[in-house]
């Protein structure tokens, strides 16, 4: 049956519903697939459809939607390769958030961007990767407010985390590069930061050499996290 | 001792729990760390403030000195 369709059915109240008509439905819907091979055996057997152009299919290992072209399975979404791939993120609450498992040997260099960042009281948001745990990081800001052209400089060596800046009670956006995160060798940290009121921007390093899958946001106090969107995306390595 | 809440996401799974000993050691870490950079900045503005006030300039007419 192919799934080209000349018309989309309306049952009437009382009409009788015909294997036809539930074929139609049923053939033309998205069926759900473990794997491309259980995929390509549930077309074409006994009392089975014939694989036409045009079906669709969602996969679970692989959490992406296809499409059949007459001649091969096309990938529709979301993408699973590319220059710029997301691998995690989520919504900041308390002091402290964990995005884990997001660092692999799939990617060198990742981008983590913040957006509609709020925070109880401000002070300096800092971010940790999981396999340092003592205080090999090194940071450098500088910072301007919008309303002065002198910039403020801060070092911190030997710290416990990467520098963020220090975003406003109100929102804030932000995005840092890190470098080899997941490989056993320093990590570096290059970061920008906007606020309402002034603009920061953060260069750094983590000399552990611990390979790192996992990172924490923190503000390091009282203060939490009103509001905030991180998205955590991995470069293409070629 | 009550530990500080803390969120981890693992994919499309977010869980909200109390701390473990060890987050909270590393959470206070930070604390301290950023409580005695706060001290440090803040000392650092009020010896720059009163070096201005002697002189009787702004930040920014400091800067153009400087420049």
């Amino acid at each position: 049956m192919p799934n080209e369709q000349t018309s989309v059915p309306l049952f009437a109240s009382g009409e009788v519903l015909t294997a036809q008509n539930l074929n139609l439905s049923a053939g033309t819907g998205v069926p759900v697939f473990a794997t491309t091979v259980t995929r390509d055996a549930a077309f074409g057997g006994t009392s089975e459809k014939v694989l036409a152009e045009g079906q669709l299919c969602y996969l679970s290992d692989s959490n992406i939607v296809q499409y059949y072209t007459g001649a091969a399975w096309a990938t529709v979404g979301p993408a699973t390769s590319g220059a710029l791939v997301r691998v995690g993120g989520g919504t900041l609450s308390t002091s402290t958030t964990t995005f884990s498992n997001v660092f692999s040997s799939a990617y060198n260099t990742y981008l983590i961007q913040g957006n509609d960042i709020t925070v109880s009281a401000s002070a300096t948001m800092r971010l940790s990767i999981s396999g340092s745990g003592g205080t090999t990081y090194s940071s450098n800001t500088i910072n301007m407010t919008y309303t002065s052209a002198t910039v403020t400089g801060d070092t911190y060596n030997g710290s416990g985390n990467f520098v963020i800046g220090t975003p406003q009670t109100t929102n804030t956006g932000f995005e840092m590069v890190l470098v080899s995160p997941f490989l056993s060798k320093a990590t570096q940290a290059f970061n920008r930061m906007s606020t309402n009121t002034n603009c920061w921007q953060s260069y750094g390093v983590d000399t552990n050499a611990a390979s790192s899958v996992s990172c924490t946001i923190l503000m390091p106090g009282a203060q939490t996290f009103s509001s905030g969107t991180i998205n955590i995306y991995g470069y293409a390595n070629s | 001792m009550t530990r500080p809440d803390t969120r981890i996401i693992d994919g499309e799974t977010v869980i909200d729990r109390e701390m473990t000993e060890t987050e909270h050691e590393q959470f206070l870490l930070a604390q301290n760390e950023a409580k005695a950079q706060a001290k440090a900045a803040a000392d650092k503005a009020t010896a720059r403030q009163a070096v201005l006030d002697r002189l009787g300039i702004t930040a920014d007419e400091a800067a153009l000195l400087l420049g």
